[in-house]
Formats: structure tokens, sequence, C-alpha cells
């Protein structure tokens, strides 16, 4: 029986946080055109199985590579490092109060006289707050040691946090551009 | 003298033969067939020469009229005569009631099952997009002088799980198979894409009869990658003609409600004033009232442009949110296309130009540049062009989930997930010594169950009781290429599973498909037994070259001689066994097949996943 190759190998890449983006989308084009079931519409029915089984694992392989938060997550895993789990509360109040914070400076958009400027405004707080986190992520695992591993999932954890702030703000955005 | 023929060496060792497929744009208002032939994709016509078949069909005394020869009956005849049955498929009565009140038809089945009653009886959508089928695979037959391989057909888009699974129904009533279902933007940027060597970011602005798609496509060596679609399966060029009935009622001082045949009348006009107000600045209508008196009105371009304003404007917000999904620009977008007869009003086109800042493409006929482009993925997928570079990767339109405690949705494949898509969730009991779940599937993006669509329920039982929160169930959601789900749900301590192919809620059981085969078959010469033999025999026949193929490419090379004898030996016994009469027996042979050749199958999958790797490695070096 083959081993399940994880999706690094699955890609032919080293497992690393930095991944050149442009490359990893022509890699994951060349191996679809290899195994996408449209390739086998003509092949026995045991191809065409294997085909929908690979094409979807190549999909998930390339979505979870592709975005920074799952492919810091997965490399993790790879490492063995236990991920806080999602039900488990964020113990540093600092950062609470900041996110509390945040959650209130998007509340106040539709009350802002300049809306415009306000969701810009708002825009740019997450980003540079955000890319601060994500620059510390990076660093920490250039390097695969425990204590670095934990610092970047409890990192990763609070990335998640400003996802959530940017689903909200692009939420408002649509709705005050809706009226 | 024909010469004889001698392969290349290495190649596949099969003569190559054009095999016949089509692709079917099964519209709401209109439906076409189109072919590959010489290297061309064009569409077909039928014998009057007109390759636009109305989507229309009408039940008459003894015959079933479709097209034309239906248009015919629509206002003397409305009951019998069923049209943009494209709207009604896939649907719950309550859906299709709350959004088009004033549909002529005698409503009948249970809620979630609607049929329409006609002079032939109980008839269901699926049954009616069977007979627009048929009439056009019957064209395509006699166009290309043979059965076909297969078809593709397109659907928006946006169609949810029921409404696919109803198409795919339809096509298997009318005897055809289906090579794929093809989202009809995509079909478009095919068309078009071919055709230009368009490199970049692409949106495709679809607005048919009854639905309107957005997709945005990234085209880069020969593979077309949906990044995002969005957009609205009941929302159409038939909402412009509603607004503008309403409005001419409004003007004529006629109430509701109307006999059939006077809505059937006051549409007409509609479309007809809509369609002139393309090139003209006003256009008058007429009116024969029920007490024969006569009404003359008039109706301007900027009387029209106002009552659709507002509906030009929500299919803006859909390409807002799908450019935003993509997660690009409005600049990095270097081409805009536009689909469906309902682009040619001219504030649509304007409109769209203005928000995506550039003159949008309308160089293929809008009406016809679906079915191309179907017919060009149908000759792919047919295998008549072994070398084409060409792949589609589509995505699902609406997100997929699961109900959980509260009336929540808890999402398992978010939308624009590229498919074919597998993905796993795990969840666990909530009383102690609960044996049993109750799995509710649903479709869309809203958080609580009543605001999504239900797509199927069953129930996982045999969980060993255990304390609340102990047991871990599995729930695995597949989607394939076309788009269809299916659910499995496994208990992972004792394996006990339970599976289900979504379709229930919505649309036909399987029993309902073969009873209505049989039904129709009962008039027709061919009978059930002799077409599903001759379906098993075809099966065998693909299984057969499929295999072959591959042996002749790779068994060498990755076969021991005992394994390549096994195979052998299988494949001669499904050689002799197909062309017996045993359906039963032809099946096991084919099951005896596809188990024998599974490694084989498997390391071919492997070594071409190396080769592309490596070749691909090399291109970048």
């Amino acid at each position: 029986m083959n081993k399940t190759l994880n999706y690094y190998e699955l890609f032919g890449l080293d497992a690393k946080f930095s991944l050149d983006l442009s490359e990893l989308s022509a890699t994951y084009q060349a191996l679809q055109k290899t195994v996408h079931p449209d390739r086998f519409a003509h092949s026995s029915s045991q191809e065409q199985l294997i085909a929908v089984q690979k094409s979807a694992e190549i999909n998930d392989a390339y979505q979870t590579l592709k975005q920074p938060i799952s492919r810091g997550e997965y490399l993790l895993k790879l490492r063995g490092t236990q991920l806080p789990s999602e039900q488990e509360t964020v113990q540093d109040i600092g950062f609470l109060m900041e996110q509390m914070e945040l959650r209130e400076m998007l509340a106040d958009i539709e009350n802002a006289s300049d809306v415009d400027a306000a969701i810009f405004a708002a825009q740019e707080t997450l980003d540079v707050q955000s890319q601060h986190l994500w620059q510390q992520v990076s660093e920490l695992l250039n390097e695969d040691n425990e204590s670095n591993n934990v610092t970047a999932s409890e990192l990763l954890r609070k990335l998640k946090f400003y996802n959530k702030l940017q689903i909200e703000l692009e939420r408002i955005e649509d709705t005050l551009f809706d009226d | 003298m024909a010469l004889l023929q001698i392969a290349e060496p290495g190649l596949s060792t099969v003569p190559h033969q054009h095999r016949l497929a089509a692709g079917i744009d099964l519209g709401t208002t209109n439906s076409l067939v189109a072919s590959v032939k010489s290297g061309l994709a064009e569409t077909l016509t039928d014998d009057e020469g007109k390759d636009i078949l109305p989507s229309i069909v009408s039940y008459q005394e003894n015959t079933i009229a479709v097209g034309n020869a239906a248009k015919a009956h629509s206002i003397s005849d409305p009951q019998n005569t069923i049209v943009s049955v494209k709207r009604l498929i896939g649907r719950s009565l309550q859906d299709i009631e709350s959004k088009y009140p004033a549909l002529p038809y005698e409503f009948c089945g249970d809620e979630n099952h609607p049929s329409l009653m006609t002079r032939q009886g109980e008839i269901n959508p699926v049954q009616v997009s069977a007979e627009i089928l048929s009439t056009l695979v019957e064209r395509a037959k006699l166009s290309l002088g043979g059965d076909l391989e297969g078809v593709v057909i397109t659907v928006p888009a946006y169609f949810d799980d029921a409404q696919r699974q109803s198409t795919k129904d339809a096509a298997k009533l009318a005897g055809v198979n289906v090579l794929r279902l093809l989202n009809e933007p995509t079909a478009a940027a095919v068309a078009y894409g071919l055709d230009s060597k368009q490199e970049g970011v692409i949106a495709v602005y679809d607005l048919g009869g009854g639905t309107f798609d957005i997709s945005i496509l990234r085209l880069s060596k020969g593979v077309f990658e949906v990044l995002a679609t969005g957009g609205d399966s009941a929302l159409g060029g038939d909402d412009f003609d509603i607004a503008l009935v309403n409005h001419i009622l409004a003007q004529a001082n006629i109430a509701r409600p109307l006999s059939a045949s006077m809505e059937r009348q006051v549409l007409q006009q509609a479309c007809f004033a809509k369609e002139q107000l393309s090139n003209a600045d006003k256009v008058s209508i007429s009116l024969t009232l029920e007490d024969d008196s006569n009404f003359a009105g008039e109706i301007s371009r900027a009387t029209f442009d106002g009552l659709i304003k507002g509906l030009v404007a929500k299919t803006l917000r859909s390409c807002r949110r799908s450019i935003k999904d993509a997660g690009v620009s409005v600049d990095e977008i270097c081409e805009v296309v536009m689909v469906g007869g309902s682009t040619r009003v001219p504030l649509v086109r304007s409109e769209v130009s203005n928000f995506f800042k550039r003159q949008a493409l309308t160089s293929i006929d809008p009406d016809k540049v679906v079915a191309i482009g179907a017919a060009i993925q149908a000759d792919v997928l047919a295998g008549n062009k072994p070398d084409n570079e060409m792949l589609l990767l589509d995505v699902i339109p609406l997100s997929l989930g699961l109900e959980t405690m509260g009336g929540l949705v808890e999402k398992v494949i978010s939308r624009n997930t590229t498919i074919p898509v597998a993905k796993a969730q795990e969840f666990t009991t909530f009383k102690d010594g609960q044996t049993a779940m109750a799995i509710h599937v649903l479709q869309g993006e809203r958080e609580l169950v009543e605001d999504c669509r239900s797509l199927a329920r069953f129930e996982l039982r045999g969980i060993p009781p255990m304390t609340a929160g102990a047991a871990h169930i599995r729930v695995t959601f597949k989607v394939d290429a076309d788009g269809l789900l299916s659910v499995t749900a496994m208990e992972k301590s004792t394996g006990i599973e339970s599976s289900i192919e979504v379709k229930p809620s919505f649309g036909l059981e399987e029993d309902d498909i073969i009873t209505m085969l049989k039904d129709s078959m009962s008039n027709a010469k061919e009978d059930m037994a002799a077409r599903m033999l001759k379906e098993q025999q075809v099966e065998a026949a693909r299984v057969h070259e499929g295999v072959t193929a591959a042996l002749a490419q790779d068994g060498a090379r990755l076969l021991t001689s005992d394994e390549l004898s096994a195979i052998n030996i299988a494949l001669e016994n499904l050689l002799t066994t197909s062309q017996t009469s045993q359906i039963t027996d032809i099946e096991k042979a084919i099951e005896q097949v596809d188990k024998i050749t599974a490694t084989f199958a498997e390391r071919r999958m492997d070594s071409s996943i190396r080769t592309a790797l490596a070749g691909h490695s090399v291109d970048e070096v």
C-alpha cells in the first residue's frame, strides 16, 4: 500500500510556512490537468472513482496551503503541535480588550459623518494590526521548536479573530452600499 | 480501397474514432443544441432551419407538442401548455406560488413534489424538461447521423442541489447519457476563451429568461478556474415582463384575477414591448379585453427603464459580492462577457459597462454562446481531443451544512469551494444514552435552518448508548464534478454507517423515475428491458475500452505478469458476457473488472501525478 502523501508532498514542496503562491497555483493546475474527472470521462468506473477522490484531495490541499491561517495550522499539525480548540477561551485579557475596542470601532461606522473615510480607517487599523501578527508568525514558524510552535499556534488563533472582524467589516460595507 | 491503419508507437492502440456528442443549453425561455463538426462548434437546426427551440411543451389530445408547435397553443390553451418550466424544476409548491402567483396551471401532487394537471394527466416539471431534452437529442441524432455518446447539459451556476439533480433526472427520463452538468457562465467563458486565447481574470454576466448568474474566472494555459460565482436562480428577463405586465394592467385599469388566456395575452404584449424597446424609444400596446373592447397604450424606453432599474441594481449587488469572494478588484477584470437574451436590454448593457468600467463583450450571439461552450466541452469529454489542454475547474455556488442544536446551521463546505470536494465534520450526541441522530442537510448562506434550503433528512441509528458528548459521528459531504452532493454518516467507535444520495426533500425518488420511464415506454416501441440491456452493454463496452487503453499504455510498466493475466481474463469474460442478454451477468462482469483493476488504476494515477510534478518542475527551472 502507498503511504498517503501529506499536502506539501502532494505538491512536491518542502514543509515551510513561506510559499510562492504563483508557483503553488501553477502546480495545482498541472496536477488537476492530470487527475480531474473530466480527464477520465472515457475510462473505467474504477479510474473515474479514483479521479474524483484524487481531484478532491488536491483541491483540499490547495485550499489549505493557499490560505495562510490554514497553512500555518496544517504545518503545526504536521509538526505535532496541539492546536488550541475553538471552544477554549482566550486567556490574554489585553488582547480581548483590544478586540472589544475594534468591535466598537466597526459598530460606530454607520454613525460616522463620513462613512467612506470611517471604513477606510477601520480597514487600515485591521491591516496594520494583523500584519504585525503575521510577521511574528512567519518568523516563529521558520524554526521548528516547541516553544516557537506553541506561540505561533496562539498567534494564529488571534489572527482568526481578525478574520472575523474583516468579515464583519465587509458585511457592514455591503449593507451601507445596498441602500 | 481503404488503407490499413497503424498506430504510433507508445500511443493507444484503440483506433481513434470520432464520437458523437452535443452540448445542450436547457434555457428558461429558449433551448438549443450544438455540436463540434469538423473542428467548429455550431448550433444545430431543425428541419425548418431554426436553431432556437422555445422551451414550451403543450399536452394536446393525442400528442405532445414542443417548441414553436407548442407556442401556438400558449394563449388558447394555457393550462395544458407549459412555458418556462425551468422556473418550476426542483422547487416546492410554496416556493412557486409565492414567487409566481399568476401562473395559469392547476397544481397537484404534494407540497414538495408539485405536478401540473393537464389533459394527459399529472405531469411533473422533470417530465416537461425531459420532453424538451428529447426533442433536442433527436435533432442532434438526425443532424450528426447517429446515436450520441453523451451530452453536456448546462445549468445556471446558481442552481442548488435539488435543481441540478432534477435536471439530471430529466436527462435520465429522456434516455440520454449526461457527460457533465456544466454551469452556464463557465460554458460561455469556454466559448469566448478558446476563441480569443485570453489570459487573466474575466467576468461572465449571464442574464437569461429566468435566472441570473455572475461568475469570475481566471484563465491560464487552457485552465478555466472559477474563482467565485453568485446570482439569483429566480431573476431574469421574465421579471422584466412581469414588471411590464403589472404596468400595462395598471394603465388599462384591469384588476386581477384575469382569465388564464388574458394573462397570456398581456404577457405576450409585454414581451413584445420589451424586445421592441431594445431598438425603439417607445412602443404601442393593444389588448382585446374580456368584453371584446380594445385598449391601446404606449410605453416609453424611460418608463421601461424605471420599471426594471431595481432589478438591474440587484444583479450588480451580486456582481459586487462575487468580485469580493473571488478576492480580486474590479480593475483586475480584463474582460466582461455578456450572456443571455436579456443582456440585449440597453439599460442592462449600460449599467453593466458602468459597473465594470469597460465595454462588455457581445461578439458571440448571447443566445447561442452557452450551447456553443457546452458543445466544446462535450467534444473534449467524449474523448475526441486527447491532447487538449482545456480544463474547467468549477465551484459550488451555495454553502452546504447540517442542522445543529437550536435550529442553527453548521457549514461543512462553504460557497465557492472548487469541486469535486470531500469534507468531513464530527458531531456528537446531545443526551445520555442517545442511540439515533437525525441528520438534516441544508444549503444556503444564512445561519438559521428556516432560512436555508432543506435538501434532505436521514437518520443514523444504532449508536451504542453512551454519555452525552462521548459518541463521535463523522459526517462526510462529497460533491462531484457535476455539483451533486452525497452525504454519509458514520459512528466512529462502531463503524455503523448510514448514507444517502441527497435528493429526497424535493424532486423525484429513483422509483418515481423508473415508473415514469415505464409509463412513457408503454406507448413506445422499445421496451424497458431492451433499453436497460442496451445501457448495460454500452457501459460494458465503455469499461472494456477504457481498461484496454490503460493496459496498452501502462500494463507492462505497472503490472506483474500475474496481475496482467488476471485482468485479461476478467476482460475476456466481460466481452463474452456483454454479448448475451443477461443484464445481471453483465453487471457482475463489469463489477469484477472494476474490482480487479482497482490497484492498477491507483498505480496509474500516482504515476501520472509524479510525471506531472516532474514535468512541472522542469518547466519551472
